[in-house]
């Protein structure tokens, strides 16, 4: 059978082109390809280390801000919550202030209403007085000799008018 | 629309297929009746000086013949000066006899002598293609990484970078460990250049179509590869261990049996490495071709139509043949590759058996 007799020449060539393909693989080929290869390998690795640090970096940094954001939240809370007391205590302050000042100002007004009105009074008086005087010698120029009974009344309206006041 | 295009390619392809085939009957000048499968089947897997062109039954691309006349000088032609019987410079294709279809030299008493034949025959000229092609395709991948380094590779590349890391990361670093680095680049030649040969022979037309895997010697010359660099970088406990190996003396000391049964083992390994890939690639395009000559053998036993008839299901069949072949394309090469790596790494043993010896992969 021709086909398992290995023909030398065919077994030659093979031999010689085997060994040449070897040689310049495995000088300029092979090991440049498998170092490669690693190094990418490598690389990636170290490039999926480096981004899984960066996230947890990222994550922390978050958290942080997180915590400063609502620290922040709560102090303008409080910030606000006091002024809004101040500003209560303000007001509050002024009106009660406003309230004193009010009735001083109407205690004033009574004393003085008061003084005007017995100034007034006392100053009616002594013209009601005069008004009544002169009323009289009027009267009595006319007939003050015969009239007592008149003059009675006279006085009588008078005391009158004092009893009024 | 996409049914109309399957319509009009399976009534293309059927044509054709009629057309070979009225082709092929015509160029059979006896007729139908003459067809010999074993001699047309040894055609197709044997080497022939000169390479068949395409679709053309009679014309070959010519190839050097070279050849070393008894006691003389050598003799480079091409082939086409011993077309068809003619003779050149004493020397002929034999038909028939001991050097069928080989190149012998006419001696004066008429006898036919076989010469140093060194020619780049069909399977030569394969086998330079394909060490062509591979140095082709692993440079196009290393100038890819000189030019673009760390980025992620693309298309052939990538594809390419897949086996090369299925093979070297995955399968021989594994075995070998530290070793890898330096027996990395043989395995890794050897596989591809397994790969290629056998893809290239399943390819039909040129440069495919020579039966370069499915020869003996060429998957002898790889199984001598793997045999010297496993012998010749065993370690001194490998030897040791052939010779005085670690079984009871009544085993080894009166009559040497176990070294002999060692010493087969080295021998063992290689030619099973050998023959196994030569079968699995000779018997796949062996069955191709069976399927395609059935046509033939039906046409001539029951006539031109059932034979016509034949040709739908033999090129189902040897389509489904081949496309099993690649399969067994990729599996024979890496079969090859993954026994040589631990063959070599059995033979790097040291004392203390911290290495599992690795078990025997069945193929």
């Amino acid at each position: 059978m021709e086909l398992f007799k290995p023909e030398f020449g065919l077994a030659f060539w093979m031999f010689i082109a085997f060994l040449c393909l070897f040689a310049i693989l495995a000088k300029w080929a092979w090991p440049f390809i498998i170092k490669s290869m690693e190094d990418r390998a490598d690389l990636i690795d170290k490039g999926v280390a480096y981004a899984q640090e960066a996230k947890m970096h990222r994550d922390n940094a978050k958290a942080e801000a997180d915590k400063v954001l609502s620290e922040a939240h709560a102090k303008q809370n409080e910030i606000l919550r006091e002024a809004e007391k101040m500003r209560n205590q303000l007001i509050e302050n002024a009106r009660s202030e406003a309230a004193i000042e009010a009735k001083k100002v109407t205690e004033a007004a009574q004393v003085s209403i008061e003084q005007a009105r017995k100034e007034t009074e006392k100053q009616l008086r002594l013209e009601v007085g005069d008004l009544a005087l002169q009323i009289a010698e009027k009267v009595i120029r006319r007939n003050i000799a015969g009239d007592d009974a008149q003059r009675a009344l006279v006085d009588q309206y008078l005391s009158e008018v004092e009893a009024k006041n | 629309m996409k049914k109309a295009i399957t319509a009009i390619i399976a009534v293309v392809i059927l044509a054709l297929m009629a057309w070979g085939y009225a082709d092929a009957a015509r160029h059979s000048h006896g007729g139908l009746t003459e067809v010999n499968p074993q001699e047309i089947i040894f055609e197709h897997l044997g080497d022939t000086y000169g390479w068949e062109v395409p679709f053309s039954h009679s014309k070959r691309i010519p190839l050097p013949i070279i050849v070393k006349e008894k006691g003389g000088p050598w003799h480079v032609f091409m082939s086409s000066r011993l077309e068809n019987g003619s003779e050149y410079q004493g020397f002929k294709i034999a038909e028939g006899g001991d050097y069928n279809n080989k190149v012998v030299q006419m001696l004066p008493d008429g006898s036919e002598y076989r010469p140093w034949d060194l020619s780049i025959t069909k399977n030569v000229a394969g086998i330079l293609i394909s060490a062509l092609l591979v140095l082709l395709m692993i440079f196009k991948v290393r100038n890819w990484y000189r030019k673009n380094g760390m980025k992620a590779p693309r298309r052939f590349t990538a594809a390419l970078e897949l086996v090369v890391d299925f093979v070297y990361t995955d399968t021989i670093r594994p075995i070998m460990g530290k070793e890898a680095p330096k027996y990395g680049p043989y395995l890794l030649t050897a596989f591809f250049f397994i790969l290629t040969m056998n893809l290239l022979g399943l390819t039909v037309i040129f440069p495919g179509g020579a039966n370069l895997t499915g020869n003996l010697a060429v998957t002898a010359v790889l199984a001598l590869a793997t045999f010297l660099i496993t012998n010749f970088t065993g370690t001194k406990h490998y030897w040791k261990e052939m010779f005085w190996p670690e079984v009871p003396t009544a085993l080894k000391c009166p009559v040497p049996m176990m070294q002999i049964i060692e010493l087969f083992g080295i021998f063992t390994k290689p030619v099973a490495l050998m023959i196994r890939l030569f079968a699995n690639m000779l018997g796949g395009h062996m069955v191709v071709i069976v399927f395609i000559l059935l046509i033939f053998i039906f046409g001539s036993m029951f006539g031109v139509a059932v034979g016509a008839g034949m040709t739908v299901l033999s090129l189902a069949m040897s389509l489904f043949m081949l496309l099993l072949d690649t399969l067994v394309s990729f599996i024979q090469a890496y079969v090859f590759t993954i026994l040589s790596t631990m063959f070599i790494s059995m033979a790097h043993v040291h004392a203390h058996h911290q290495e599992a010896v690795p078990e025997e992969v069945k193929d």
